[in-house]
């Protein structure tokens, strides 16, 4: 990463789960596709929803909403799965609505207060987008609070890693 | 350059088996001058390419023994048993050299091959002083020496002769005549540095010839005029002095002499009168056109065979995207109306895709020789550690098999060959004693059938000692002391981990780890292995491999509404359970009765805690597959769907190996089947040997 920063040299897709707003590095998006019922494996940590046929590849789909520690997703007309690039792997998440992408400089990245126990943070960091369009109720833009996600921390080799 | 170095590499492999495949028919009487030329074709391949890439060594070595193989191949050293002898250790020295280049090896002592090499040529100079050295250029099928890949021009048959006889007298100064073309600094040449790099070598410039250089008016500065006369100390090897020549233009002339050497070597002369005019005493690289077009002439047919170098990941790439066509092919066939269904451009679709998905997976496949082709170099090594005489027979070596296959059965297939010289085959004296012939026999085999291909390595040696080999067992505390156990599986417990029957370990087997390696190999390669022994006439394993990696023949079953892939080599039969034929023998447990044999019987969807509707056992299927680990086991699926042939997905390739399942695979849909490891499944779960295991139970 240079040292000099200036606005908006990352940009970033931000979709919501669990009515948070979540986002992940633009640079791993593979493709987001139409949720379609993935083929279930056996013996797998629930989060992992099956396999599915990405272009003569196999996929894992992960259902994020779990993984992260909320209430499982609600399949909906919106949901979708994001096809993301983690290291030499791919693996889609499933996620409730992909909102937008945003662009954000470095700096405006907040690391996240350090309150999960247990597992290594799965949250980057925290920062502050403006919403792209205005409030009903026509009030100032406050913005809203996405949670950047590390990826590399998401990897599923990792988490069989971490449970050996 | 990496890059070339190791397309340089392939191309010695591949150089080193023809020679070998070469030599080893000359070993068998074949002699023929086709035989002969290839065996030198491949080295003096060898040799060109190691010295491009600075390999001194082996171009040193290679340089060795490239002059013997001239001298046999121009008819002047007759290839007898012991001149083939010869030229087999050196081969077996030149291999070590290539392994050595490639850093993957120590640098081979080479002083006894080179001496044997040297003595093979200097009795050609006793014995048939007078044979006509112009034999060698009009007999056309003898001088195919273009089988450069880097395009060096192959002047080495006059070069060769010159040098080979050098190497016993003292040597005498190199003159060296160099004439860089007219036209050689257009083109990027400078011959300056050539004749400075000549200088370091310790070469002095005697004489300048600039009797060509025209008046200052006309005078081109870009052009080369000069020539020059060059001398070197004859201590200077010649390679390294056509080093230096490497990259002159190519209308350079060069010339390379040693002093005096017309009046020493007579027997020079009539090969010069057939070098070209211009360079009337021994050429190097002289390379006017016409010249070339002689050379044409003097060389002989080269084999039709085209090939083209590919990336085998490109191929399988190439592959993906058929098996994706192919599915898509499908996927459009359902989605069409039964009338156009009828259309004969879909059946005809269909039908093409099929044959570019055969043809691709065809590419895949080479000829097995190439695993088999380093196992006489293996048998003579290992005959002259133990002492033991060994003939080899081989047998269906142009059988095709998937090169993933090829590449992965190396190892397994070199431990067989081990075990057999070391615990099958006798000592002579044993054998002679046995009432055999003192020399023993491995028989090497390949052949397919249906989808699977059966490579046996067989010996007539001792056969296996099934006492000795329970007593070990026991004392490894492999198995109970009171276990029976039937011929069969005693054999098998050699391939158990940890088991060595050799008596003190050897360098050649005995570690315990040889069959367990073995026996690994070839199941990850989703095959088996088969032991058969008779005691007092010998040994054979069989490894029943897979025919391609990428394809297996499957059985579409489903459990719990799932479809899952079930591997068609393990199943050996289905039935619809009766009622009261499979039987409960605990809360847990479920036995089979096959025709009186009970089998045990699992649920797969117990073992992966699939929860569908429960169905009553005799509205299921019961699967009998057959395992290495567990024998006969009755596996209970849902229905049938289908019997097809998949392309196995691997699942680690974006996620990670799970216990049961041997990968995926995309079906006609689109949508992914699971494919079962049968070894896995019936295996039971956290055994960790499962001979102790299989001990135990009986």
């Amino acid at each position: 990463m240079s040292s000099i920063e200036k606005h908006g040299d990352r940009k970033i897709v931000t979709f919501s789960l669990s009515h948070q707003t979540f986002g992940i590095d633009m640079q791993s998006l593979i493709e987001i596709r139409e949720w379609e019922e993935p083929t279930p494996l056996p013996t797998v940590p629930p989060f992992i929803k099956g396999v599915t046929n990405l272009r003569g590849n196999v996929v894992p789909v992960i259902g994020l909403a779990e993984r992260l520690g909320w209430e499982p997703s609600k399949i909906h007309a919106r949901s979708c799965v994001l096809v993301v690039q983690i290291g030499d792997k791919q693996a889609g998440f499933l996620v409730d609505e992909v909102s937008d992408i945003v662009a954000i400089g470095d700096q405006e990245i907040q690391p996240a207060p350090d309150v999960e126990i247990g597992e290594p943070s799965l949250i980057l960091g925290l920062v502050r987008v403006a919403s792209r369009t205005k409030d009903a109720s026509g009030a100032e833009d406050k913005g809203q609070m996405v949670l950047l996600l590390d990826l590399d921390a998401l990897s599923l080799t990792r988490h069989l890693d971490l449970a050996a | 350059m990496d890059d070339i170095q190791a397309i340089f590499f392939e191309e010695c492999a591949e150089g080193l088996a023809i020679a070998e495949q070469g030599l080893s028919a000359m070993q068998d009487g074949d002699v023929s001058a086709e035989t002969i030329a290839g065996v030198f074709r491949a080295v003096h391949s060898i040799k060109g390419g190691a010295g491009a890439f600075g390999h001194a060594e082996l171009t040193k070595f290679a340089h060795y023994f490239e002059n013997v193989l001239d001298e046999v191949r121009a008819g002047r050293i007759a290839p007898t048993a012991g001149v083939t002898r010869v030229m087999l250790s050196a081969f077996d020295v030149l291999t070590d050299h290539v392994a050595f280049a490639r850093g993957i090896a120590p640098a081979p002592a080479d002083a006894a091959a080179i001496a044997a090499l040297e003595a093979v040529l200097r009795d050609r100079g006793a014995e048939s002083e007078d044979s006509p050295a112009t034999v060698a250029i009009e007999e056309p099928a003898a001088a195919p020496v273009d089988d450069d890949p880097f395009g060096f021009e192959p002047v080495g048959v006059v070069l060769d002769d010159l040098d080979a006889p050098a190497i016993e007298e003292a040597p005498a100064a190199w003159t060296i005549v160099f004439a860089p073309s007219r036209g050689a600094m257009a083109n990027g040449a400078e011959p300056m540095l050539v004749v400075r790099e000549v200088e370091m070598m310790g070469g002095r410039i005697e004489s300048v010839d600039i009797s060509s250089l025209p008046s200052l008016r006309d005078m081109d500065p870009e052009q080369g005029y000069f020539s020059w006369t060059l001398s070197l100390p004859g201590t200077v090897t010649e390679e390294s002095i056509t080093e230096c020549f490497d990259f002159v233009a190519p209308d350079s002339k060069v010339e390379i002499s040693r002093a005096a050497s017309v009046e020493q070597r007579p027997e020079v002369a009539p090969v010069s009168t057939e070098a070209p005019p211009s360079a009337p005493r021994l050429s190097l690289v002289e390379t006017p056109p016409e010249d070339v077009a002689v050379k044409t002439v003097e060389r002989a047919p080269e084999p039709a065979a085209q090939n083209i170098r590919v990336d085998l990941v490109k191929l399988d790439l190439l592959l993906n995207l058929v098996g994706e066509l192919v599915i898509r092919n499908s996927i459009l066939a359902d989605r069409l109306s039964p009338a156009d269904q009828q259309r004969v451009e879909l059946p005809e679709l269909a039908r093409l895709t099929r044959q570019i998905q055969d043809n691709v997976m065809s590419l895949r496949a080479q000829p097995i020789r190439q695993a088999f082709s380093r196992v006489p170099r293996m048998l003579r090594d290992l005959a002259s550690e133990t002492g033991k005489q060994v003939t080899l027979e081989t047998i269906g070596e142009t059988t095709e098999v998937d090169k993933g296959v090829i590449e992965k059965i190396g190892d397994p297939l070199t431990h067989l060959i081990r075990n057999a010289v070391d615990h099958g085959i006798e000592t002579p004296e044993q054998r002679i004693a046995a009432g055999k012939p003192p020399q023993g026999t491995i028989r090497l085999s390949a052949e397919q059938k249906g989808a699977r291909i059966f490579v046996r390595v067989s010996d007539d040696g001792k056969g296996i000692d099934r006492a000795r080999v329970r007593a070990k067992a026991v004392e490894r505390g492999i198995i109970a002391a009171d276990v029976q156990m039937t011929d069969e599986e005693i054999d098998q417990l050699i391939c158990a981990p940890g088991f060595s029957t050799a008596e003190s370990i050897s360098n050649i087997s005995g570690r315990g780890v040889g069959m367990d390696v073995v026996r690994s190999n070839v199941e990850a390669l989703g095959g088996r292995v088969e032991i058969a022994s008779t005691p007092g006439e010998g040994t054979s394993f069989t490894m029943v491999l897979p025919l391609t990696l990428a394809i297996l023949d499957g059985m579409i079953v489903r459990l719990a509404g799932q479809r899952f892939v079930l591997p068609l080599a393990n199943v050996t039969e289905t039935v619809q359970p009766a009622p009261g034929q499979v039987k409960r023998t605990s809360p847990t447990t479920e036995v089979i009765d096959m025709r009186g044999q009970y089998f045990p019987v699992k649920r797969a969807t117990d073992i992966f805690e699939l929860h569908g509707a429960e169905r009553p056992i005799e509205d299921s299927l019961v699967v009998i597959v057959e395992s290495e680990s567990a024998g006969h086991v009755g596996l209970v699926v849902d229905t049938i769907d289908d019997r097809r042939e998949v392309v196995i997905k691997s699942l680690d390739q974006n996620l990670y190996p799970i216990r049961g399942l041997g990968g995926a695979t995309i079906l006609g849909d689109g949508s992914i089947a699971l494919i079962l490891d049968i070894e896995a499944l019936v295996a039971s779960p956290g055994s960790t040997s499962r001979f102790a295991l299989k001990g135990m139970a009986a």
